[in-house]
């Protein structure tokens, strides 16, 4: 007990150092920014504290409602449904050998489409519109999900399949109850980069053909010189993406706590 | 007489190895458990031991033979039997706690009976206590009686074990033997052990089987009249116990022997 006890610790203090570093390295960013807004042309290129009050206005303006919100629900409304069938259709395909021959090539095809090249489709389909936006993303978003699931769950190891089998798990109780949790560090590993790629996607999608959303107004705001607020939608996006990934890291936590102790060591016979 | 709890018929079992090509691990195997019967089938490892318990309880379809539990044709892992895996590591859920594992085998009870059965197999195995705590926590041979907790809490027929104290070291793999040999005596089941120890398997069993080399086939039957209750101390004495041990070894040595000059396409 003392050993786990003194492991805890170590992994905090780490933790406590790569926290504090981050933050070090992102605020010699930011001074950095304005540093060279100072150096270049403020009105082509504002300095982190213009964009900061900035965006605080956009956040407390009518785009708040009009697209910062559509944005949010969009992202996390394409995240969910990749989550959904990824980890649905990679368990599938990574339990059953013959499922993997015949998917792996078409599910290499689609996922090497680059995604910028979908959103004509997307609209031609959906319309100029948030459908258009979540479709894209979940276009993208699902691969990561999917194929981290699929490789979980076929490297589970067979005798923890004979064992649910023993005791009666079958169909969708083995699905859920064994090979979802044997499998969900993979799972959350591509979560999570599922969780930032539709945030990417979402952007891009807005740009392109959104009618409205955070994508939608930088590109607005470019188009029309108003580079303080494209600024300002910049580090929106960014503070999501941020807010996103530690929320994310949080559940991730909580949910896979029992894995603290089992990495490189259960076999202390 | 009594019909056997489990029979295994001309079991016969086949694995296409990866270049396609069939690749027959179990020839033709046959034998029967009786009622309260523990039985154990020696052989060196890559014998197929393995192979043949799968077979035997459901989790591989055979290529040949047949097998009965309780008279039924067994297609899938049937209800009223156990099976203890080698790696325990890899055989309790390491998501759930050490009671909650076991409950998976309590779960034909209902609440709230379920709760307290799982606390009576964790004490008939020595780990009172320890319901809320993970997998990791445990030693090894913890771990592994944590998973006969789980394989007695569903008050099994027959007990299928593979190698269970292969993986922990020699004075745990003493004290597992007897919490086996316990639980037998107290319990109604019958066990069918299958192993590469052949001291054990005199040790616990009522008839030791001897596996050829691969493809296997039954090479010998040895009945184990050994009195009861044993014990590591004054059974491992007796004249008797070395006599039979020297039996069913010279036996496997044979199967050795013989499987010297065959291909090994390991
Ligand atoms: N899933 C499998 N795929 C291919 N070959 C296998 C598989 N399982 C077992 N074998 C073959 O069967 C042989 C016997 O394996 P096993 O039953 O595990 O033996 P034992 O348990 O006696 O050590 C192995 O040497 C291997 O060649
Ligand atoms: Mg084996």
């Amino acid at each position: 007990m003392t050993s786990t006890q003194n492991v805890a610790t170590a992994e905090q203090k780490s933790r406590f150092y790569s926290f504090s570093l981050g933050w070090l390295g992102l605020l010699a960013l930011i001074l950095l920014w304005q540093l060279a807004a100072i150096l270049i042309n403020k009105t082509i290129f504002p300095s982190f504290t213009t964009s900061i009050v900035a965006a605080l206005h956009l956040i407390t303006g009518p785009i708040f409602e009009t697209d910062i919100l559509p944005s949010i629900e969009r992202t996390l409304e394409g995240f969910l449904i990749s989550a959904v069938i990824g980890i649905a259709v990679g368990m599938l395909v990574g339990h059953y050998k013959s499922a993997r021959s015949w998917t792996t090539s078409v599910f290499d095809f689609l996922r090497s489409l680059p995604t910028p090249l979908l959103v004509p489709v997307a609209v031609v389909i959906f319309g100029l519109n948030g459908h258009m936006v979540v479709a894209t993303i979940v276009s993208g978003a699902i691969w990561p999900i999917l194929i981290n699931t699929a490789n979980g769950t076929s490297t589970i190891e067979p005798t923890m399949i004979d064992t649910a089998k023993t005791y009666g798990l079958k169909g969708r109780s083995l699905f859920l109850r064994v090979v979802l949790p044997a499998a969900s560090p993979q799972i959350f590993a591509g979560l999570r980069i599922a969780l930032s790629v539709s945030l990417v996607i979402m952007v891009v999608a807005e740009m392109l053909g959104g009618g409205s959303g955070i994508g939608y107004f930088i590109a607005n705001a470019q188009q029309s010189f108003n580079i303080n607020g494209s600024y300002g939608g910049v580090i929106i996006l960014a503070a999501l993406g941020w807010i996103f990934d530690t929320s994310f890291l949080m559940l991730e936590r909580r949910i896979l706590s029992w894995q603290r102790g089992t990495v490189g060591g259960s076999a202390n016979a | 007489m009594l019909e056997p709890v489990l029979s295994i018929n001309h079991l016969q079992v086949s694995i296409r190895s990866r270049d396609g090509s069939m690749n027959e691990v179990t020839k033709d195997v046959t034998l029967e458990l009786r009622d309260h019967e523990f039985v154990s089938v020696v052989g060196p490892s890559g014998s197929g031991k393995t192979t043949l318990l799968r077979a035997a309880s459901g989790l591989r379809m055979p290529s040949g033979g047949e097998v009965l539990f309780e008279g039924r044709p067994v297609t899938e892992v049937p209800k009223g039997m156990a099976i203890v895996f080698q790696e325990y590591n890899k055989s309790l859920f390491p998501w759930l706690t050490i009671g909650k594992n076991v409950a998976i085998g309590a779960k034909e009870y209902p609440q709230p009976e379920r709760v307290t059965r799982v606390e009576e197999a964790l004490e008939q195995v020595g780990l009172k206590g320890f319901s809320t705590r993970y997998p990791w926590e445990l030693s090894g041979g913890m771990q592994q009686r944590a998973a006969l907790a789980r394989a007695m809490v569903s008050n099994p027929k027959v007990l299928m074990m593979d190698e269970p104290f292969a993986s922990v070291d020699a004075l745990t793999r003493n004290h597992l033997e007897d919490v086996v040999q316990r639980l037998w005596a107290e319990s109604n089941f019958s066990a069918l052990m299958v192993t590469h120890d052949v001291g054990e398997a005199v040790y616990l069993s009522d008839r030791v089987f001897v596996l050829s080399a691969r493809p296997s086939t039954i090479l010998a039957e040895i009945k184990i009249d050994l009195p009861r209750p044993r014990s590591h101390l004054e059974t491992k004495q007796m004249h008797r116990f070395v006599e039979l041990q020297a039996e069913v070894l010279e036996r496997v040595e044979e199967a050795g022997r013989e499987s010297v000059g065959l291909p090994d396409d390991l």
